[in-house]
């Protein structure tokens, strides 16, 4: 009885906060990726390299004498701008056509070639690693975690209750719901619709490198450093189901949490399959995935 | 009565004169080809025929992004993992059981079949952007398990294939030698391309287009939409993976890196470039795609750039790629000859 609650409490909790950290990193991601796909219909094969843009701005600044703390506000905000100029001058164009799906996915996933040679460019391709801000690591329930994934798991919970704010409880979110719902209905009830897809792409793009700037002290900023995350980003936005954000956070916690627990018990190297598995399962049986857009409903 | 069937004929004569168009590109394209290979003869070359024999490797790998994309609207990210079986199917057949060209060959074929059936039947149940990041996520997760199997090779991938020849009814091919190999690709890809535009013209073949234009009328009239995609998927694969099992014997090894994302998105590249859903497009958009990339890559190893700026604009302004635009005009100049023969 004693072995099995010390298993519970050493390996298995510890195990599950890990997790829980890397989750974080995930939702982040995820999250981006549901809003521009929810309100959109785009799906951005290029989140991966915005997400090592923000990592790079991030040791661009930190060169510069800037404080850590103050890029995570200012990271973001540099971001905003680019995505929204991406938005009206590449997808805006090609938004009408018939295939816009197929369309926008090719588009996205040119930016992103260029994208990738263009940070091997100026950065060079080996990684770069920022100073941990929170060095050292604290005990909670006698677990032993660093500190800077306590934080990570903390500023996961404030980034996602401020994204569900944003949406669901200001009229700006309203705005954009109603664009996702039905943008010819909104446009006419004057909702500048135009501004708001290039705002909200902007927005999710502004996440994506918000989520580089967190996980660069983590996982080091190179620039293929999106290709790790993006499959599972991937899988997790379709397991919750694209567009949704609830989906997001709650797909993204659980399959984190299936990668670390199988992890003890398996080889590393198949709990991608198995997460994977669990995706093609949940598009077998409920193919629009567990929630529906945040549009509807 | 009159009236249908004069609407089919129009129909009928508008997609001859297209076919005929395309015909005439192809034939030109041969040709092209012929003398480069005759030139390269003359001239002693190695290194640009076997540039050109990989360039029309791949060019298999596009035509079957292009079955997908074109014919049936299925946009795949993830052609390279068919690539990648047959390539490392053929790698470990050669090396450890035989060394028989057909044999290899007609054993990557069959052992496809089965595994893209039961991937085609699970990826085929979701469309659009669905099935796009199905089969991206197949590519990433089996090539992520053999980079990570040691008996596999993992990331160094293996080398040491044995130079082979192909015993063909009249003469023995060596692959080692660059022309034959050339000109042995050349003959496949032709074969292959002939090949699926007569499939696409048969009834049988129709059917696609049908579905192109109405997908939600064909079950009512009563196709199984959902057998035809399948059937296309396992084809798709099935070239893919033939094409695939000729690389290591060109290159000499295989690698993960057959199966990477980068080797699915060239692919959609070369199909973009040349033009979806003609099948000839495809290979000319391996043939460009190849071409340009050594020799920006003889200036510059940053060709990414220049090759991912061509590839936006050609998806703003130029959906139709290369063969698209050729195909309009020659069917303008096919029609204005005709009636200038009527007159």
């Amino acid at each position: 009885m004693e072995s099995v609650l010390q298993y519970i409490q050493f390996v298995l909790a510890s195990q599950m906060l890990n997790g829980l950290a890397i989750g974080a990193a995930v939702i982040m991601m995820a999250l981006g990726l549901t809003i521009i796909f929810g309100l959109l219909d785009v799906i951005n094969m290029a989140h991966g390299e915005f997400y090592a843009v923000g990592g790079f701005i991030l040791m661009v600044m930190l060169g510069l004498g800037f404080d850590f703390w103050v890029c995570i506000a200012l990271v973001p905000v540099l971001m905003l701008p680019v995505g929204y100029l991406i938005e009206r001058t590449l997808i805006q164009p090609i938004f009408h056509k018939g295939d816009r799906h197929i369309l926008t996915l090719l588009l996205t996933f040119g930016i992103s070639i260029i994208l990738q040679d263009l940070l091997k460019i100026i950065f060079g391709p080996n990684p770069l690693r920022p100073d941990n801000p929170l060095p050292g690591g604290s005990e909670i329930f006698g677990i032993f975690l660093p500190n800077y994934r306590l934080f990570l798991i903390a500023a996961g919970a404030v980034i996602v209750g401020a994204v569900w704010g944003l949406v669901y409880k200001t009229s700006l979110g309203a705005m954009i719901r109603a664009a996702a719902f039905d943008k010819d209905m909104a446009g006419s009830l004057g909702v500048p619709v135009k501004r708001i897809y290039a705002g909200t792409f902007a927005f999710g793009i502004a996440l994506a490198g918000l989520s580089g700037v967190l996980l660069a002290p983590i996982y080091t900023v190179f620039p293929t450093m999106g290709h790790d995350f993006i499959l599972i980003a991937f899988t997790v936005v379709i397991v919750g189901g694209l567009g949704s954000i609830t989906g997001a956070v709650l797909a993204g916690i659980l399959l984190t949490q299936v990668q670390a627990i199988s992890s003890l018990y398996i080889s590393p190297v198949w709990s991608e399959p198995l997460i994977f598995a669990i995706m093609v399962l949940v598009l077998v049986l409920k193919p629009q995935g567990l929630f529906g857009k945040f549009g509807n409903g | 009565m009159a009236d249908i069937d004069f609407m089919f004929t129009r129909v009928r004569d508008s997609e001859k004169r297209s076919l005929r168009s395309l015909r005439l590109i192809a034939a030109t394209f041969t040709l092209c080809a012929i003398i480069f290979a005759f030139v390269a003869f003359a001239l002693d070359d190695t290194f640009y025929l076997r540039l050109a024999s990989e360039a029309l490797i791949l060019a298999g790998m596009a035509i079957s992004v292009d079955l997908l994309l074109g014919i049936c609207g299925l946009l795949s990210l993830g052609q390279a993992l068919f690539f990648g079986l047959g390539a490392y199917m053929s790698t470990m057949m050669l090396i450890h059981t035989t060394e028989n060209f057909w044999l290899v060959l007609i054993s990557v074929l069959l052992a496809t079949i089965p595994v893209s059936l039961l991937f085609g039947w699970i990826a085929i149940r979701s469309r659009g952007v669905y099935f796009a990041l199905i089969t991206f996520g197949y590519a990433q997760v089996i090539s992520r398990v053999i980079y990570n199997t040691r008996s596999l090779g993992a990331s160094d991938g293996i080398v040491g294939v044995p130079v082979i020849s192909v015993p063909l009814p009249f003469y023995d091919l060596s692959l080692n030698n660059p022309i034959g190999f050339f000109l042995f690709m050349l003959a496949l890809v032709l074969l292959i391309v002939l090949a699926l535009w007569w499939i696409l013209d048969t009834p049988f073949g129709r059917v696609f287009s049908a579905m192109r234009v109405n997908e939600d009328r064909l079950p009512f009239l009563g196709y199984n939409v959902r057998g035809y995609m399948l059937f296309m998927y396992v084809l798709a694969a099935v070239i893919a993976s033939v094409f695939g099992a000729l690389y290591p014997m060109l290159r000499g090894f295989v690698s993960p890196e057959l199966m990477f994302f980068e080797m699915s998105g060239n692919a959609l590249i070369m199909v973009i470039l040349g033009g979806v859903g003609t099948v000839i497009g495809p290979v000319l958009g391996a043939i460009i795609l190849v071409t340009l990339k050594s020799v920006i890559g003889s200036f510059t190893e940053h060709h990414l750039i220049v090759i991912g700026g061509i590839f936006i604009v050609l998806v703003l302004f130029f959906p139709k790629g290369m063969v698209g635009y050729l195909r309009l005009h020659l069917e303008k100049f096919l029609t204005r000859s005709k009636k200038a023969e009527r007159s």
